[in-house]
């Protein structure tokens, strides 16, 4: 609770703040929402769903979880690798490309700062979608650039409106394939397209978070596109599909004398010691898990479409573990109804989607729960 | 956001008579280098004259006054930080326009009267500002009453220019009651000024061929978080609930990323889409010598997270009945009535236009129950007939304050969560409350 603070120096703190950069001052700070132990005591529950990040309710693969298992809490004594060094030969020998080419971040949001700071100055411009991931946005607000945002066609980034936004002073484009919250992406032949328009000194961040999601061979594959295209940096995580969230560690992948300029920009000993390992067993132990986790996607999907549809009520999906849906009522109070029943999901205000919600798509009992908690919460108007 | 480069002035002064004539010339100047024009100034001057006398004397010994001058939109605003530790509060109750039944301090109400809006605040502590502005003269415009039938699509203006924002509040004024029309929608100028300076944020929907199809407007106070809206002003013939829908949709996209966590209606019109907000309940208006019903609407636009409120015993089954009604939880912790010092301190918000009056306690005191009686008194005489008080359940000492104002004739209408520091109980005065 705020208490009033009884500073004395009001008149001064009130001048240092006249002082702050007007873009920091409109900035809007991102509040986490509670550990689950705090919100089932507010909320009064004994279970608490949490539908609202799309981590992988599968956790990480086998391999993984035992890497954690046997992590030697005496290792904590030392410093990580500062740069991700085996990590980076994994990946490296994952996708038939150099070491050099990657750059492993305390998450792919940290990465996203560092590619801003490295490109772009006082005066430079972004451009993005407006309905999209947002950190995009939130980076390039508050470091004062101009960040133009392009609506969505019918749920999906628009390719001539994205392009028609870029002018002299753009210096990156973020495209998130596939798109979330509305889970639609480019083919290959969309996207090749837009590369071949594009100014070739324009950034182009292809953030492809969900992209372990799909099997479907019209996807492009970011790490073939940047061959050809040495302007494109490629995003991927280990938060989703790989179910490390907590552990904080996703990558670039990009021509190395673009990956060599990040890297200035970027703090080393970032990532840590558990996350550096975890991440590295979890790929050499991927393939029994992506398909259990895609099974288990496209079953959640297909039950809450079924229960949309018997509900009339507009939904949007494609790839990704999540749905988003439209209901007649504001979503942050559909959220605190759905909450005092015990499932978390994540409202789309803030997507700048108003009465929608979208659903982390989990196992049967999950997705259940949230079934019956949303239809009651629709049946009692 | 459009923040111009800030133009603003500030003096440091010893609470010396030598130095009135600094501060007066300072308003001066201000005046005359901001364009509030000869007829104005001189108000400004007043309030500035006014106030520095009534503080150099009553301020700690060894403290200095802080007056900034500031131009805000439309209005030149004057702004005196002083602490109040001997000060006599009791004097202050008055500075917002309330007439003291004996004639006592008049240099304050002069100035609130002289000036546009006038207001006392207590940022923390013993600190206190303590402000006037005065606007600029507008000239006023005709409402336009003749609403085309319009084209969709309907898309909004990037950046509306000064004329698209004129025509669309002239047909706005001539649709609407003034009561849902912001002042500046008859003297467009002064709305211009006003978005200009970031006072208010406005989106313009357009038709097909340009014409203005809609606009809303909306504004996010200083420390406040929420973003107050008026609208959805729909300016097609046949009212296409398409537009109001727009202009709803683009409302919440513009300020969902921004720091505001919730929006409240302070103009709600008849056109707003219902499905995007939540009915908080209503208030009583007087018009034309009759009550009406005022709707208020809310939205989240975050995620809630839980808080905790203080209640004294007498508020809490109306709260819990809201909390539960709304679906927030919070935990409400309890207070008690203490009223520790002698004088209570409540600033006053008058809106003689509107007939009706805002009090805010700035502090509790034993003589509470005598001080609202006297501000209910003199509000009446000075015709505001509508007077509400503004309860911050984030503060335990103010919360603490409800018995007494449940025995002075006030009711609880409206829970707004986040409306203050917390959540806030908007109280109405009357027998018609009920
Ligand atoms: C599109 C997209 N990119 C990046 C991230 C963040 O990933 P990380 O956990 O690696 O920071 C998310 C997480 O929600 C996402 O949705």
């Amino acid at each position: 609770m705020a208490t009033p603070h009884t500073d004395p120096a009001a008149w001064s703190t009130s001048r240092l703040l006249d002082r702050i950069p007007a873009y920091v001052r409109a900035f809007e700070c991102y509040v986490p929402s509670r550990p689950d132990p705090v919100l089932m005591r507010q909320y009064g529950l004994s279970h608490l769903y949490r539908l609202n990040n799309n981590e992988n309710a599968l956790g990480p693969p086998p391999l993984a979880r035992e890497a954690l298992a046997a992590l030697e809490s005496g290792r904590t004594a030392q410093y990580p690798s500062g740069d991700s060094y085996n990590l980076r030969q994994a990946l490296a020998a994952r996708f038939g490309k150099s070491p050099e080419q990657f750059l492993v971040g305390n998450g792919s949001t940290e990465i996203i700062a560092a590619v801003i700071k490295s490109f772009c100055g006082p005066g430079d411009a972004l451009v993005t979608a407006d309905q999209t991931f947002a950190v995009y946005e939130w980076v390039g607000r508050f470091s004062g650039l101009e960040t133009r945002l392009v609506p969505l066609r019918n749920h999906a980034l628009d390719p001539g409106a994205l392009l028609e936004a870029v002018n002299e002073r753009t210096k990156i484009v973020f495209l998130c394939n596939p798109n979330n919250p509305t889970g639609s992406w480019w083919n290959r032949d969309t996207l090749e397209a837009f590369l071949e328009s594009l100014p070739a000194d324009v950034v182009v961040v292809l953030d492809e978070a969900y992209r372990e999601f799909t099997e479907d061979s019209r996807f492009p594959d970011g790490m073939e596109v940047m061959e050809r295209h040495p302007n494109v940096l490629v995003f991927r995580t280990f938060s989703k599909m790989y179910g490390l969230a907590g552990l904080r560690v996703g990558y670039l992948c990009g021509g190395q004398e673009l990956v060599d300029v990040v890297r200035r920009c970027h703090i080393v000993y970032s990532v840590n010691v558990a996350g550096q390992m975890a991440a590295e067993a979890a790929l050499a132990d991927d393939a029994g898990h992506i398909a259990a986790t895609r099974a288990m996607v496209a079953g959640a999907r297909d039950f809450l479409r079924d229960a949309f549809d018997s509900l009339g009520l507009e939904h949007v999906g494609g790839i990704g573990n999540f749905i988003m849906v439209r209901t007649a009522i504001p979503d942050t109070l559909l959220y605190r109804q759905l909450m005092r029943q015990g499932v978390m999901v994540r409202t789309m205000t803030a997507f700048r989607f108003p009465n929608w919600i979208r659903i982390s798509l989990a196992q049967d009992e999950a997705m259940e729960a949230f079934v019956r908690a949303f239809r009651a919460v629709l049946d009692q108007g | 956001m459009r923040v111009n480069a800030e133009q603003a002035v500030f003096l440091e002064l010893p609470p010396e008579a030598a130095f009135l004539s600094l501060a007066v010339s300072a308003a001066e100047t201000a005046g005359k280098a901001w364009d509030l024009g000869p007829g104005r100034t001189p108000r400004l001057v007043l309030a500035v004259e006014e106030f520095f006398e009534y503080l150099r004397g009553n301020i700690p010994p060894g403290d200095t006054l802080k007056l900034s001058l500031r131009r805000r939109g439309p209005a030149l605003r004057a702004e005196f930080r002083f602490r109040a530790r001997s000060l006599d509060l009791r004097a202050l109750n008055f500075a917002a326009g309330v007439a003291p039944e004996d004639g006592r301090e008049m240099g304050l109400l002069l100035a609130a009267r002289f000036t546009d809006r006038c207001r006392l605040e207590r940022p923390g502590g013993d600190s206190f500002v303590l402000s006037a502005e005065v606007d600029r003269d507008y000239p006023q415009a005709e409402p336009l009453t003749q609403h085309p039938r319009l084209q969709p699509p309907y898309a909004p203006l990037d950046q509306p220019s000064g004329d698209a924002l004129r025509h669309a509040a002239m047909l706005a004024a001539g649709r609407y009651p003034a009561r849902l029309c912001p002042h500046g929608f008859f003297e467009p100028g002064r709305l211009l000024d006003m978005v200009a300076a970031g006072l208010y944020e406005v989106l313009v929907l357009a038709d097909k061929a340009g014409r203005p199809a809609g606009i809303m407007l909306w504004r996010s106070p200083a420390g406040s978080l929420s973003v107050f809206f008026s609208g959805p002003y729909v300016l097609d013939e046949a009212r296409d609930p398409a537009i109001a829908r727009a202009l709803t949709e683009g409302f919440l996209a513009r300020v969902a990323r921004t720091p505001a966590i919730c929006a409240v209606s302070e103009r709600p019109t008849g056109d707003l889409p219902a499905e995007f907000f939540e009915p908080l309940g209503s208030v009583g208006c007087t018009q034309g010598g009759e009550r009406v019903e005022q709707q208020a609407f809310y939205r989240s636009l975050r995620e809630d997270e839980g808080a905790s409120v203080w209640a004294h015993p007498d508020l809490e089954p109306f709260l819990r009945r809201e909390y539960e009604r709304l679906a927030f939880v919070r935990e409400i912790l309890p207070v008690e009535a203490d009223g520790g010092q002698p004088h209570s301190l409540l600033a006053t918000d008058l809106d003689l236009r509107r007939g009706m009056a805002v009090l805010r306690p700035l502090l509790d005191g034993r003589d509470l129950a005598a001080n609202l009686a006297r501000h209910v008194e003199a509000l009446g005489r000075e015709g505001a007939p509508d007077i509400f008080l503004h309860l911050d359940l984030g503060q335990a000492w103010q919360a603490a304050m409800s018995p007494a104002l449940l025995a002075a004739g006030f009711t609880p209408r409206l829970l707004l969560p986040h409306g203050a520091t917390s959540d806030m109980v908007v109280f109405e005065h009357g027998d018609a409350a009920h």
